[in-house]
């Protein structure tokens, strides 16, 4: 068996060897359209037939969803929203103290002034809908997994991949099961909020102290009793903070799904007014996604945490809520028709914000234009096409000449030459890195991919690794999306390499400074619940439609990781070695990179690893913006209401999530 | 095509118009049918079809029905539409349908009741900017100047210059004529409509040069001012590689027409007049009124045009 590095030496003289003959064997570059296989087709022939026969038990399904929820949306619609405000509020108090009251009061001002109330409560609505089957769902299948553990990593990857899959690449499938309306877009919420419930589940059962489940033994609990009476009660604190990631998730797929339509909710809002690109309406409508995100969040992770002291007693909290509902209702059965909400503040602030972003856009466009233009020529154009493809007269005004592309080879083999007595593995990567910029990521021959990622996938992960990979490489290549595949591939290579220097850069100057911490949390906080079709729109009018704005797009949200997990990785290196360092006379800097960022390495692995996570998944809402990518693909096929299209774009996308999480976990 | 086998089809085509000018014909008075139960409108992403939806489903109203207001997605209501949760959709752009509309229209599921009666159009557009580069606009033989070229071009288009399309799902008409006249363009999809508007919004504002394919009404050009290119010619009956203005249909789910079949004449009878559509728009956008009372209003204003649709119809 040949060692790890030779074997990577090898891989890189083939992917060597294939690139040399590319210009002679065209077929190496870009794969040959003829061998691709009907998978979409064969997909339509043998899936459709098969949805046609759910198509019963899911529209009855539907129709049953649909009378609670219509239900409930009434009730929140009915009752005067001061009455609603006034109970959200209550349940603040109980939850959490006044500071958290105070944040109920002025969140719910902004919602009602904005003209957005009646929006939050279908939105609500739906939410609140999809709670119980989620939560209970995720219970069965957490127990499930906990009372027989083989049956758990399977659990784990069908979770991971309900996940993963972007919610546009299974609409078409949804809409045929469920028919139109809110259904389909309250059991998508269902499918993405239930890996929460199941993992904390999980979790809280397994973490429940060996004490506990002994005494409960000993007294002569049966298994029914102990599971009920000793485990989840135990673990009841870890199953409330399912129950909270559960309403969060669900609430972020509301949102997406509201591309049905059906139930005019915030959602719907956030995307009509992308499509008349008004970021006053859909900054607004963002805004009130991030209050309902935050309330809902801060109330139940309040009534989970397990040292609760509360202001508000249980009885003087029963009155106070029946006093607040008898009030709404006694109010509307005397005032039938008034809705106590202001009409024209909301969109006269919307039109007011949109003004201003064009007076922005007029006052940098120059600037903003030649950062892009920067860009596209000096980084993002060669990576995509490669130094070869480059430096052409079109493009950087001069023809490569066979002296500079020697020169390029001696530079790189040489580098790797000199660092391969200290360190091999770096050499090693110095030469892939300068074969890849010479070709282009786009134009890299696709069998030494191939064989680099197979490669990978066998030396971290071993067969079942290897099999993920082979099975999603099989369904990128055979499925005709090797072009799509690779730009996805540049776009999120791109991204991630940025965010990890930027995003890192931040992480490491909150870590050290407590204002530029207060000053970043709440600004991570907005990135990751604000809808990210928001920062689309300014996005598009600084840097037009094109490979630049996705990347601002892709970059705007997966920034965030970096930011956090290296500020947590650095903040949580344990004191005690810290102050050894110090006291062995380490300078701020030598503590830094040489004791801090070492310790924090596996925190930071993780953040690298949610990173790319968090790009890939953005790859779908980029294509809004017009990029060639996977995503694209998934667009085209809802266009073409070709089910197998979207399907195998949208598990490739998945598969590739995946492969990336696991290569990098270990 | 050859004309021996287009002969046939406009034979058929021919007689399914007469068809249809038989049954579009006025007078035709009809029951109310389930008039206890709720008709479902659809309200699509854009302002001039919430409202034309919030005027027919006005009229509806004084003819005796209960109307509601759904949103819906540009391709799920075709859903909706198959199986009766939605019951009709008045304003329908026939060039953004994909394969979805004809796939559900073949199943026979849902109906199109024709026309809206809007002055549609559709082309190339540019900017105040685009028009000072290139003098000699709107004559399209002004684009293949080198300076209006190097104008228009960017990184990811050079040496060409960058022409905005529709998203990749719309087709590809604009590029196949560029293709055809030897223009010197790259196409660029844009990747859903408000990138289009975004685009046409900032390049308006910053003053800088953009040639893009669009249509007419469109709310955005209540705020924009542009010009439209006079095209290149292309063969009118390949409508792959031709721009010819769209049509504006109404659609309605195949069982409205025994449910309620008085309504069901109504849409049929039912037209939106271009201009007034822009005056509402621009109400709604640029003065905030709100969609609810702009209707309100065009009802109150206009019984001479709406009244006799709904006498022809309700017996």
């Amino acid at each position: 068996m040949a060692s790890p590095l030779f074997r990577w030496l090898l891989l890189f003289l083939f992917c060597l060897a294939l690139v040399l003959a590319s210009p002679f064997l065209p077929w190496l570059a870009a794969f040959p359209q003829g061998w691709t296989l009907p998978l979409a087709d064969v997909l339509n022939t043998w899936a459709l037939p098969v949805f046609d026969i759910l198509q019963g038990p899911g529209r009855a399904l539907a129709a049953g969803l649909d009378l609670p929820l219509r239900g409930l949306r009434a009730a929140l619609e009915w009752l005067p929203w001061p009455a609603l405000a006034g109970i959200v509020v209550l349940l603040a108090l109980r939850a959490s103290g006044w500071q958290l009251a105070v944040v109920a009061i002025i969140a719910q001002a902004g919602i009602v002034a904005g003209g957005y109330w009646p929006q939050a409560m279908n939105t609500l609505a739906i939410v609140l809908m999809s709670l119980p089957p989620a939560v209970l769902i995720g219970f069965a299948l957490g127990a499930a997994a906990h009372r027989w553990p083989r049956i758990e990593p399977a659990t784990v990857a069908a979770l991971d991949v309900m996940q993963t899959l972007p919610a546009f690449a299974y609409l078409i499938p949804l809409l045929i099961l469920f028919g139109f309306g809110p259904a389909p877009g309250l059991v998508a919420g269902v499918v993405f909020a239930v890996p929460p419930m199941v993992r904390n589940t999980i979790l809280g059962l397994a973490r429940v102290p060996a004490e506990v489940v002994e005494a409960a033994q000993m007294c002569g609990a049966t298994s029914g009793q102990l599971f009920w009476l000793a485990k989840v009660p135990a673990a009841r604190s870890q199953l409330l903070v399912g129950v909270n990631q559960t309403v969060m998730a669900s609430l972020s797929m509301v949102i997406i799904v509201a591309v049905i339509g059906g139930f005019n909710d915030i959602g719907w809002e956030v995307l009509s007014a992308m499509r008349g690109a008004e970021l006053g309406r859909s900054l607004m409508s963002g805004l009130v996604i991030v209050a309902m995100a935050i309330l809902l969040d801060r109330i139940t992770l309040g009534f989970a945490s397990p040292g609760r002291t509360t202001i508000l007693g249980q009885k003087k909290f029963r009155i106070a809520f029946g006093a607040f509902v008898i009030a709404g209702v006694v109010t509307r059965l005397i005032l039938p028709e008034v809705t106590f909400l202001p009409d024209a503040l909301g969109r006269n602030l919307a039109r007011s914000i949109d003004a201003t972003l064009m007076d922005f856009v007029v006052a940098t466009g120059p600037f903003f234009a030649a950062l892009r233009d920067g860009l596209n020529y000096g980084l993002m154009l060669p990576l995509r096409i490669g130094l070869l493809g480059a430096a052409t007269p079109t493009v950087w005004g001069f023809t490569l000449m066979p002296w500079m592309i020697a020169a390029y080879a001696i530079v790189f083999a040489g580098g790797a030459f000199i660092l391969w007595r200290r360190t091999p593995t770096l050499a090693i990567a110095i030469l892939f890195v300068g074969l890849a910029l010479a070709t282009g990521i786009t134009r890299f021959p696709w069998p030494g991919v191939v064989a680099m990622a197979l490669v990978a996938a066998w030396a971290s992960g071993g067969p079942r690794l290897f099999a993920m990979t082979s099975g999603a490489l099989g369904l990128i290549i055979f499925g005709g999306l090797w072009a799509a595949f690779t730009q996805s591939a540049y776009l999120t290579a791109l991204a991630v390499v940025l965010c990890v220097l930027i995003g890192g850069a931040l992480g490491l100057l909150a870590a050290e400074n407590d204002r530029a911490s207060a000053i970043l949390r709440p600004i991570n906080d907005a990135l990751q619940t604000m809808p990210q079709f928001v920062f689309l729109i300014p996005a598009l009018m600084l840097f037009r439609v094109g490979e630049f704005t996705a990347l601002i797009a892709i970059m705007l949200y997966a920034i965030v990781p970096p930011m956090r997990y290296v500020e947590h990785g650095l903040r949580n290196v344990s004191p005690a070695l810290v102050e050894a360092a110090v006291q062995m006379g380490a300078t701020r800097s030598q503590l830094l990179w040489q004791v801090k960022l070492p310790l924090a390495r596996p925190v930071i692995r993780l953040g690298i690893n949610q990173t790319i996570m968090a790009a890939i998944s953005m790859l779908v809402i980029a294509a809004l913006v017009g990029t060639r990518d996977l995503g694209q693909q998934v667009f085209i096929a809802l266009g073409k209401a070709d089910l197998g299209l979207g399907l195998v774009a949208g598990f490739a996308i998945a598969l590739l999530a995946l492969i990336a999480d696991r290569l990098l976990r270990d | 095509m050859t004309r021996l086998t287009s002969l046939p089809t406009t034979t058929g085509r021919a007689l399914l118009a007469g068809i249809a000018v038989l049954s579009a014909l006025p007078s035709q008075a009809a029951e109310l049918g389930a008039a206890d139960e709720t008709i479902q409108m659809a309200m699509l992403e854009w302002t001039g079809n919430n409202i034309s939806t919030q005027i027919a489903g006005r009229i509806l109203e004084k003819a005796g029905y209960k109307v509601e207001y759904v949103t819906a997605g540009n391709f799920p209501q075709f859903s909706g539409l198959s199986d009766g949760t939605l019951d009709a959709s008045v304003e329908i752009w026939m060039m953004n349908v994909g394969d979805v509309y004809p796939k559900a229209l073949e199943s026979g599921l849902i109906e199109n009741i024709g026309t809206l009666g809007l002055r549609s159009r559709e082309g190339w557009i540019y900017t105040k900017a685009t028009a000072e580069a290139c003098p000699g606009l709107p004559d399209w033989h002004a684009l293949m100047e080198p300076a209006c070229v190097a104008a228009l071009a960017t990184p990811d288009t050079l040496p060409n210059g960058r022409f905005l399309d529709y998203p990749a799902d719309w087709g590809a008409r604009s590029a196949n004529m560029l293709a055809d006249n030897a223009m010197p363009y790259t196409a660029i999809p844009a990747g859903s409509e408000g990138a289009m508007v975004a685009e046409l919004r900032a390049a308006a504002a910053g003053n800088t040069p953009l040639l893009m394919t669009f249509w007419e009404p469109h709310f955005v050009l209540a705020d924009v001012e542009v010009g439209w290119v006079d095209m290149p010619p292309c063969d009118q009956a390949n409508l792959e590689r031709c721009i010819v203005p769209p049509p504006v249909d109404k659609v309605v789910w195949a069982g409205m027409k025994d449910k309620w079949p008085a309504a069901y004449g109504i849409l049929t009878d039912f037209r939106m007049d271009t201009d007034q559509q822009q005056q509402m728009m621009l109400a709604v956008s640029e003065k905030g009124e709100s969609l609810q009372a702009v209707a309100d209003k065009w009802i109150a204003e206009n019984e001479a045009v709406w009244r006799p649709w709904v006498d022809a119809n309700v017996k």
